[in-house]
């Protein structure tokens, strides 16, 4: 089997204001391998989002095609396209979006009810991923009662209740402070290495994009042909991308240079 | 769901009304006609025509407010009557008004006024043990004590209704016209009448040699028009009835009966129109409201949706548990009707169902004595709804729910989850 989990094709979405046109997207071709966490950033009104959803089967696009592990999904129908998202893809939202009348643990769940695990299995997965995220101990609070961070962290967590192919993260970092915001990417860049999960995650701050693997540019609905590499290449290697030393995977600074990783 | 309980339960009370006051018609015109029908043979002989038809009943006002004189018959009459060929047996009665009265407010359509009336009858028997054995002309239903027997004298018999109106049971003294009278029975009747012997009767009320009707009995019933006849050749201001007479009275009505039970008849159809409209209303009103609550969850949950559908939902997992939290709401909603519905189904069916009451408007030209209106009246008010019915209700309440969700959920199930998800 390839490598490719996502492949896009001279992708295109245009949106019909009145009479007029609008090109959201066009002639976005990209490649996304297993392992890889790309970040694709531009500024507001890019179409960073109307990218993401066409990737995440959440709209479909004008033109093109999307292929998610080998299926065309541009061809799928609306009535099973469902599988898709719930087997195929993990959805972060800048919002965060976890229902409010479950706690922790149950919001993780939700993704599992109806795929034929048993309760067990389910709670036994969802405590699994909330020791990943690092909210072990709060599994039993809702929402409200945890802080923006953690709140993202259990969203994460439930967009890998069903080991998705992929993990599709919109601006994860839009609603927190910085601080909280590089928590939450060194989370994903974690979870990058230690588990293998592939991540594409939009975002228009590039001080955070820079940590991620790959680096794309999306201006006026088009991706710019130049790619960068971020610096979690290097730390994928355990080696800190400012001074070239040994690091360890849960640093989250260099303790020979004592920068920010 | 309290007025779907409330008037299905109305409407059976009304009908349980209806029902017994069709088989009280039917029983009183049934032993009516057994009665004629065993009196074959019998004339029955009075001095004014306010008699009932039929023994043991006691006399009322035909009209109210106006007094009656009180004539009587002289006993050489007797003697002379039992002359007349073919006539086996004479059996006298002596009935008199007590000298008590009541004051009693009538209303009428023409505004109520006040009349007093006698509060019972005394009736005087002959107790000749002959008599007493051949015919039945003591009270009957004697539930207290013994009845009257030959040779009985200062003792009475007097109705459950007169015992409870003066607080005296068997045993009691009681004193009629000046004299001291032993009570040794009490019968069950509604109606209020002392029996006593007819002597004792025509002695305290001065009427020695008088009384006010005879029971003539025919030999057979080929002497009977002859007799009829000849008395009343001899005594025109005498009032004689015979079978025939009393046939023809209860064939009248019977008419009556008839008629009242038509107008009621129609009185419950026009009733359970209505009710069927009401019905119709509140099933309408039901839905609309699941359906706007519904239609309203689904729009507050907007954003909702368009998580769960790009978190793996699929169509029919977003209906479905809209659908049953539709239904969750009617249940929820459905036992605190049925509740209400246990409680305030008498005042509720009440108000939205006139109840059923076909005599009450015609209540004074009947011989009120036959039929037993304080019961029926009861049963036409009396309101509990029955498990069936709130079984029924409940269930239709349920199948509501799920009905005014069907919308609401389909709708969100067609949520674009893109545009759910930017809803805010």
């Amino acid at each position: 089997m390839s490598n490719v989990v996502l492949e896009t094709e001279n992708l295109e979405k245009v949106y019909a204001i009145g009479r007029r046109k609008i090109k959201a997207i066009s002639d976005v071709n990209l490649r996304v391998n297993k392992g890889d966490f790309v970040a694709i950033m531009g500024p507001s009104g890019s179409g960073k989002t109307t990218l993401l959803n066409l990737l995440g089967c959440l709209d479909r696009p004008t033109n093109g095609k999307v292929v998610l592990d080998g299926v065309d999904v541009t061809r799928v129908p609306e009535k099973t396209l469902w599988k898709f998202r719930r087997y195929k893809i993990g959805f972060i939202f800048q919002t965060f979006n976890l229902l409010p009348y479950l706690n922790a643990i149950e919001n993780v769940e939700l993704p599992m009810e109806g795929t034929g695990k048993s309760k067990e299995e389910m709670r036994k997965k969802a405590r699994e991923l909330l020791k990943l995220v690092g909210l072990a101990e709060r599994e039993n609070h809702k929402p409200l009662r945890l802080s923006a961070g953690e709140q993202q962290r259990v969203a994460i967590a439930r967009a890998l209740a069903n080991n998705p192919a992929i993990v599709l993260a919109d601006e994860p970092t839009g609603n927190l402070d910085s601080k909280t915001g590089y928590e939450i990417v060194r989370l994903l860049g974690k979870l990058n290495i230690e588990q293998g999960t592939t991540i594409v995650m939009v975002t228009h701050d590039s001080h955070k994009a820079a940590h991620a693997g790959r680096l794309l540019f999306l201006s006026d609905g088009k991706l710019l042909a130049k790619e960068k590499q971020g610096t979690h290449l290097l730390k994928k290697e355990l080696v800190c991308p400012y001074c070239g030393r040994e690091i360890q995977p849960d640093d989250a600074f260099c303790s020979s240079c004592g920068k920010k990783l | 769901m309290a007025i779907m309980i409330s008037i299905p339960a109305g409407i059976m009370a009304n009908q349980k009304a209806a029902q017994s006051i069709i088989e009280n018609y039917n029983n009183t015109i049934t032993s009516m006609q057994e009665e004629i029908n065993k009196t074959s043979t019998l004339i029955e002989v009075s001095a004014s025509s306010r008699r009932g038809m039929f023994s043991g009943a006691p006399s009322g006002m035909p009209f109210p407010g106006f007094e009656q004189e009180e004539t009587f018959i002289n006993a050489t009459v007797v003697d002379e009557i039992s002359t007349i060929e073919g006539v086996k047996d004479i059996v006298p009665f002596l009935e008199v008004s007590s000298e008590e009265t009541t004051e009693e407010t009538m209303s009428t359509p023409r505004g109520s006024f006040t009349i007093s009336r006698p509060v019972y009858t005394i009736t005087g028997i002959c107790l000749n043990s002959t008599l007493i054995d051949s015919y039945s002309i003591l009270p009957t239903n004697v539930i207290d004590g013994r009845n009257l027997t030959e040779g009985d004298s200062g003792v009475i018999v007097i109705s459950l209704n007169l015992s409870d109106y003066y607080g005296v049971y068997v045993g009691d003294k009681i004193e009629v016209y000046d004299e001291t009278f032993k009570v040794v029975g009490i019968y069950n009747s509604t109606a209020r009448t002392v029996y006593m012997n007819i002597t004792d009767v025509q002695r305290i009320t001065d009427n020695v040699g008088n009384v006010s009707r005879l029971d003539v009995y025919a030999q057979d019933i080929s002497y009977v028009d002859n007799i009829a006849e000849v008395i009343e050749a001899a005594y025109p201001e005498l009032y004689v009835t015979t079978y025939e007479d009393r046939l023809a009275n209860l064939e009248r009505m019977q008419e009556m009966y008839e008629t009242t039970l038509e107008n009621a008849e129609s009185t419950i159809s026009q009733t359970q129109a209505v009710a069927f409209q009401e019905i119709l209303i509140a099933i309408v009103a039901t839905s609309l409201i699941v359906l706007f609550i519904m239609l309203y969850t689904v729009r507050e949950r907007t954003k909702e949706i368009g998580v769960l559908k790009a978190i793996g939902f699929s169509n029919w997992n977003v209906m479905s548990q809209f659908i049953l939290e539709g239904i969750l709401l009617s249940a929820m909603a459905g036992g605190v009707g049925t509740l209400m519905g246990i409680v305030g189904a008498p005042v509720i069916s009440s108000l939205l169902l006139p109840s059923v009451n076909p005599f009450s408007t015609q209540q004074s030209g009947f011989p009120r004595q036959n039929i037993n209106f304080g019961t029926a009246l009861a049963q036409s008010v009396t309101v509990t709804p029955d498990p069936q019915t709130l079984l029924l209700a409940f269930g239709i309440f349920l199948l509501l729910g799920a009905l005014g969700s069907l919308y609401p959920a389909w709708r969100a199930a067609r949520t674009s989850p893109m545009e759910a998800l930017r809803y805010e």
